[in-house]
């Protein structure tokens, strides 16, 4: 298909570059939350499948000799999940009163605690004492950890790519003050990218919560 | 309530350079032949392929299906995994997230009108669109010719045209791929292609995840399709367990394709919420929004929200065949009913997601083609969200014989009658659009006024099934069969080529023939209706679903049937000339607003720049306002105002866009 | 390509009001006529022919909800039909005297109408739950499947069960009050009430006997109990309505309702002969387990716990 007609090359007026910008800033902020949702209906089928199969306790294989994942493993992924998320919301409170490179190092440590998270689940999966088909509680857990990590890994990725774009944007002109709180369109989208990152995190911790009571605790 | 609080707060714009492009440095893709396309994604897609097939055959240590055959599950799913993510690598999905990595920026794409835009990864939606007219085209006649061979099979009762085992390949084949198709058959084109502009948007919100969402839904397309050389699966498209279990072969297709479209699903109706809800035109208040759009975004919320659990029922199902958990293996402490709860609690408003959507294409055709505003606007917005709630509760009607939860039937006999209040809407709507109108028998009408007669049929029959009683006779054979036919056929397919005759001038900016477009909708309609009207009788009198043997009294409906199918079939034929015709063979220009249309789509300029708009339109009023003496313009475009920050624009902007997103 | 599309401002009314035919009058009485006709026609002409027919209690209320369902559904079918055929004859655009259609506030929304519309359709649907909803609880579960613990019971003094196992890909049935004998023919008493007990061995199948109006799922493991109450005598048909795999199509058998007195020397008579055959089969139990390891052949209730790695795996596999 050839077009040739000559259209005017995009230009935008100062209103129009406020439109996009809100529309931008509020695209994070819609998108972080539906992401949310996407995401509590993806676990939610997961404990589904869990109080499902333990009600239904088939052929009573539900959880013969209460059976149960690596303590010890499973108990040190939730208190890293746990501190990363901590890190990351306090991170972004100490943003929001001036101090980016809190935030920062906050991040930081917590890509490193998702990463360590990540690497232990998968350990965790070597080291069952249990066949993935002997029982629905081993196969609930082996969804669950698939799930886990995919969403550790989601959480992980989302974070890395903000701290990697604030240290880019710390290369733009820096007038006064850090440049990731000033007014530029990029640094408020970049803002609400954070916003909707810390959120996601505080998700990642109120799941792993519930998971980790529904395969360690009860 | 940080960004409401940004929000307010008073912004000073230092640099002049976009907001997405200046300063950090961009990531860009080459261009030219050199860079990403088809091709790499293919040579990527077959290299995945061969490494994730070697790597499960290392991990699962040469275990084989059969002896020597060197195929087991664990080779198949790695194969297909690897072969999709090759197939994203390859057409450049992952740069982005790779570059982001390393925090660059998306720079803004090079405005180019070659024809090789649309063998690319690209941040248009005018291209992501016609990217998915063309796909769910080839995926809508690959599963029709997969149906002319169903027919053949039924031909006679006995004797037999096919193998029991290709048959019921042939069948899952067919249902599967519809299924898939129907998803995604018009939030793709005509939702990426028109909602933004409809709502006078410039872009998209996340314009690489709606690349994504089209270059993964293809990626489902080859991996449903390679099922039938792996032997095809015996499950249909429902893919029951245990019988999934013990199937080998195709089914890991089958549970890895729905995986990788219910991606696809979920991306396109993200993108596409958050667009409607952020992007909408300074003046696009809720109650201006056209009606397709509100279809679209009761779609989204269900693409996005129940999808979720088609992907987790895949992946037990997956991990049931490779890391030999029992989920669904009851021996095993598993349960096959937990597949048919998470398989239907999709599936239901799944079954909405195909249904809206030709709702929403139908309220915009008819004001165009009575010259009278869209009746009942409101009670049809409301009823597509009412219908979109609702349709997450009534998953059981599918079960009503299964033995699962038998005492609740009664609740689910009641929410399944009650869902059908909000959908009967569309038929106040189009009847009060019809009252007293001065109707234009186009094309495009004829398909929106046959949805009226297919779809009451499907409706109709709907509310049979869901009686329990009637249920008891109904389930499981034919009747089922043509009520969902013609409900998704007869209404979801009928309003997309409805769109598509009317949408595709502008979209394509070339006029499609219109004796050819009225032969193709007789033929269409007639047999359509006389292919699919005998099953209901046919299936009251005892014929069950995906059978290859049948009652020898059944035969003369059965073959009525099937040779009103093969003519069926032979319609898309039709179609398929006049769209290769018109627009590639010998295009004749179309002109801008070739149906008369008040709506915004059709104002801005043909063919629609990069932009969609050369300035960001101020809305005035709602696109209905046929016959209405002085009534405005649906929007001010704002040509005259280049350069000039004054006019009615200036207020406007900014108070609408905090009006709508604060929180 | 565009006729002579109307421009939105160029309105103009066709003529003085009074001239404007009662559109609504008209229709409704075109509607009152073909639903007068038209639906005693297919209640009583039709009506008794509906399938499944009249063979059991379910049947005869299956067949009597389906006409009543027709009979409501057929004047909504037609108001719609009336409709539109009557619009698109007498408000085209080619017509000389069509209206010019009128816009503004009038033509977008009518109280009155929309309000009429949902509480018609609300009170329609709302009956018919109610009715089905009755309906189901008087008849006993309808003759549809009502898992293992079924909470609407037929108060028959005498209820004759038999079990219906499913297995790829064939039924085979066996009566527990004869002793638990298994047999692939399907004969049952006339003027009994019955308790089909719908399992399966293997996938899950769907126990479908048409003419009884019977429809059970057959899930492993589950022990899906349906009712009826056979009235006539004659042969029926029995599929399966649920994909089960390569055979599906041609998994159908047929079966009998026969004399009392018939089915019950039947019955006695086979059990005798079946005595030796019946020794082999696993005890008669309203589910069965297959063994763990599959290669026993045989299929075991479930009291053993399986649960161990060996167990469970079988450290003695057959050597592949
Ligand atoms: C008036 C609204 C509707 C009602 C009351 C209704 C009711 C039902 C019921 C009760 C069933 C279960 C039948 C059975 O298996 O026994 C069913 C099946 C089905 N319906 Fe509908 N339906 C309605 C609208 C739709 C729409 C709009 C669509 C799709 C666009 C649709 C698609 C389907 C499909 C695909 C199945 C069968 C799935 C399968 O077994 O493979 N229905 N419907
Ligand atoms: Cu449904
Ligand atoms: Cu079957």
């Amino acid at each position: 298909m050839t077009d040739t007609t000559t259209t005017p090359a995009y230009s935008e007026t100062p209103e129009e570059r406020e439109f996009e910008l809100r529309a931008s800033i509020g695209s994070y902020w819609t998108g972080g939350r539906l992401f949310i949702g996407m995401f509590t209906f993806l676990l939610a089928s997961e404990a589904f499948a869990y109080f499902y199969l333990r009600s239904s306790n088939s052929g009573q294989l539900w959880r013969p000799r209460n059976v149960t994942a690596p303590t010890g493993i499973g108990w040190s992924i939730y208190a890293v999940v746990l501190v990363s998320s901590v890190l990351v919301i306090y991170g972004q409170w100490r943003m929001r009163r001036g101090s980016v490179i809190d935030w920062e190092v906050a991040g930081w440590t917590a890509v490193l605690g998702g990463l360590v998270a990540l690497g232990l689940q998968i350990w965790q999966l070597t080291q069952l004492p249990f066949y993935p088909g002997s029982s629905g509680y081993a196969s609930c857990f082996i969804g669950w950890a698939v799930m886990n990590i995919m969403m550790l890994f989601g959480a992980t990725f989302w974070i890395e790519t903000v701290l990697a774009r604030s240290l880019r944007l710390r290369k733009v002109a820096a007038d006064d003050g850090p440049v990731q709180l000033g007014g530029s369109p990029q640094a408020q989208i970049f803002r609400a990218n954070v916003s909707a990152c810390t959120y996601f995190w505080g998700f990642v911790a109120v799941a792993s919560t519930l998971f980790w009571v529904m395969f360690y605790l009860i | 309530m940080t960004i409401s609080a940004e929000r307010e707060s008073e912004v000073a714009y230092p640099d002049p350079t976009p907001p997405h492009a200046g300063g950090i440095q961009g990531w860009t893709s080459r261009p030219g032949w050199l860079s990403q396309h088809l091709g790499t994604a293919i040579v990527g897609a077959v290299a995945g392929y061969l490494i994730g097939h070697w790597l499960g055959n290392v991990i699962a240590s040469g275990y084989n299906y059969v002896a020597n055959s060197g195929v087991n599950a664990i080779a198949n799913t790695g194969g297909l995994l690897l072969g999709a993510l090759g197939w994203l690598i390859g057409i450049g999905a992952l740069n982005y997230p790779l570059a982001k990595m390393v925090g660059m920026e998306p720079a803004p794409e090079q405005e180019t009108t070659s024809w090789t835009r649309y063998f690319r990864y690209t941040a248009d939606h005018k291209v992501v669109g016609l990217q998915y007219v063309i796909g769910v085209l080839l995926f809508l006649f690959t599963g029709g010719l997969l149906a002319m061979a169903i027919r053949t099979e039924l031909l006679s009762p006995t004797s037999h045209v096919f193998g029991p085992g290709t048959y019921i390949s042939i069948v899952s084949e067919h249902g599967t791929m519809m299924m898939m198709m129907a998803t995604s058959a018009v939030v793709g084109p005509l939702g990426n292609w028109l909602v933004p502009i409809m709502i006078g948007a410039r872009r998209t919100a996340f314009p690489r995840i709606e690349a994504f969402s089209f270059w993964i839904f293809s990626a489902g397309y080859l991996v449903i399709l390679t099922a039938l050389p792996y032997g095809g699966f015996p499950t249909g498209w429902t893919g029951y367990a245990p019988l999934q279990t013990q199937a080998s072969g195709g089914m890991m297709s089958y549970l890895v394709g729905f995986a990788l479209i219910g991606s696809g699903m979920m991306a396109a109706g993200f993108n596409l919420a958050v667009t409607i809800v952020n992007y909408r035109a300074p003046g696009m208040t809720w109650s201006r929004v056209p009606i397709f759009v509100w279809s679209i975004l009761a779609t989204c919320a269900l693409l996005t929200l129940a999808t979720p659990t088609l992907v987790a029922a895949g992946l037990f199902g997956i991990l049931d065949h490779t890391a030999q958990t029992a989920f669904y293996v009851n021996e095993h402490g598993g349960s096959s009913y937990l597949w048919e709860n998470l398989f239907w609690f999709f599936g239901h408003p799944e079954v909405y997601i195909m249904a809206l959507p030709g709702f929403g294409i139908v309220g915009e055709i008819l004001p165009v083609f009575t010259r009278k505003p869209l009746f009942a606007y409101k009670v049809a917005a409301a009823g597509m969200v009412g219908v979109a709630l609702l349709s997450f509760f009534v998953w059981q009607h599918h079960l009503f014989q299964s033995g699962i939860n038998p005492d609740m039937r009664p609740l689910f006999m009641l929410t399944t009658e009650l869902i059908s209040i909000p959908t009967g809407f569309i038929f106040l709507v189009g009847m009060g659009t019809l009252y007293k109108a001065k109707i234009r028998f186009e094309v495009p009408m004829l398909f929106a006024l046959a949805l009226f007669f297919n779809f009451l049929i499907g409706g109709v029959t709907g509310v049979f099934l869901s009686d329990v009683p009637v249920n008891v006779t109904v389930h499981g054979g034919f009747f089922v069969l043509s009520h969902f036919h013609y409900t998704i056929m007869g209404g979801l397919i009928f309003a997309l080529f409805g769109g598509l005759y009317f949408w595709l001038p502008k979209m394509t900016g070339k006029t499609m023939n219109k004796k050819l477009g009225q032969i193709h909708f007789w033929m269409m309609f007639i047999f359509f209706n006389l292919t699919f009207f005998p099953m209901f009788i046919i299936g009251l009198l005892g014929q069950p679903r995906r059978v290859f043997e049948y009652q020898q009294n059944l035969q003369a409906l059965n073959d009525f049937s099937s040779v009103s199918a093969f003519i069926l079939g032979s319609s898309f034929l039709v179609f398929i000339a006049n769209f290769a015709w018109s627009i590639f063979i010998k295009p004749t220009p179309a002109p801008p607003n070739p149906w008369n249309s008040l709506g915004l789509e059709w104002q801005t300029a043909s063919p629609v720049p990069y932009y969609n708009f050369e300035r960001i339109p101020v809305v005035l009023t709602d696109p209905y306002r046929y016959g209405e003496e002085g009534a405005p313009p649906v929007a001010d475009l704002g040509e005259e105002l280049v350069g000039a920050g004054a006019g009615p624009r200036a207020g406007t902007s900014t108070g609408e866009t905090s009006a709508t997103s604060a929180e | 390509m565009t006729d002579t599309a109307p421009t939105p401002s160029a309105h103009q009314p066709a003529g003085p009001p009074s001239a404007e035919p009662r559109h609504f009058w008209r229709m409704f009485a075109i509607w009152i006529v073909l639903s007068a006709i038209l639906d005693p026609l297919f209640y009583f002409l039709v009506g008794p022919h509906v399938p499944p027919g009249t063979m059991t209690s379910s049947a005869a209320e299956n067949q009597l909800d389906f006409n009543i369902l027709f009979v409501i559904a057929l004047p909504v079918i037609l108001a719609v039909w009336v409709y539109l055929g009557y619009s698109i004859i007498m408000w085209r655009a080619s017509r000389k005297d069509a209206p010019e259609p009128v816009g503004g506030e009038a033509a977008r929304t009518n109280l009155r109408v929309q309000t009429a519309w949902i509480t018609v359709t609300s009170v329609i649907v709302l009956f018919l739950a109610g009715f089905g909803t009755y309906e189901l609880i008087q008849n006993y579960g309808a003759g549809g499947g009502q898992g293992p613990n079924p909470i609407w019971k037929p108060t028959a003094s005498h209820i004759l069960p038999v079990q219906v196992i499913g297995q790829q890909w064939k039924f085979t049935y066996r009566y527990p009050t004869y002793g638990g004998f298994e047999t692939q023919q399907l004969i049952l008493p006339a003027d009994t009430t019955i308790a089909f007990h719908v399992t399966s061995l293997d996938v899950i199948h769907s126990f479908w006997a048409y003419q009884l109006s019977i429809k059970a799922d057959a899930n492993p493991q589950v022990d899906n109990v349906a009712y009826t109450t056979t009235r006539q005598l004659g042969r029926f048909t029995v599929r399966c309505s649920e994909l089960c795999g390569l055979w599906h199509g041609a998994m159908y058998n047929f079966g009998q309702v026969v004399p009392k007195a018939q089915f019950d020397s039947w019955a006695r008579q086979t059990e005798l002969t079946t005595a030796a055959n019946t020794r082999l089969l696993p005890p008669f139990a309203w589910t069965y387990v297959p063994d763990a390891n599959g290669a026993g052949g045989g299929y075991y209730n479930n009291t053993v716990d399986p649960y161990s790695p060996s167990e469970v795996y079988g450290a003695r596999q057959p050597a592949s």
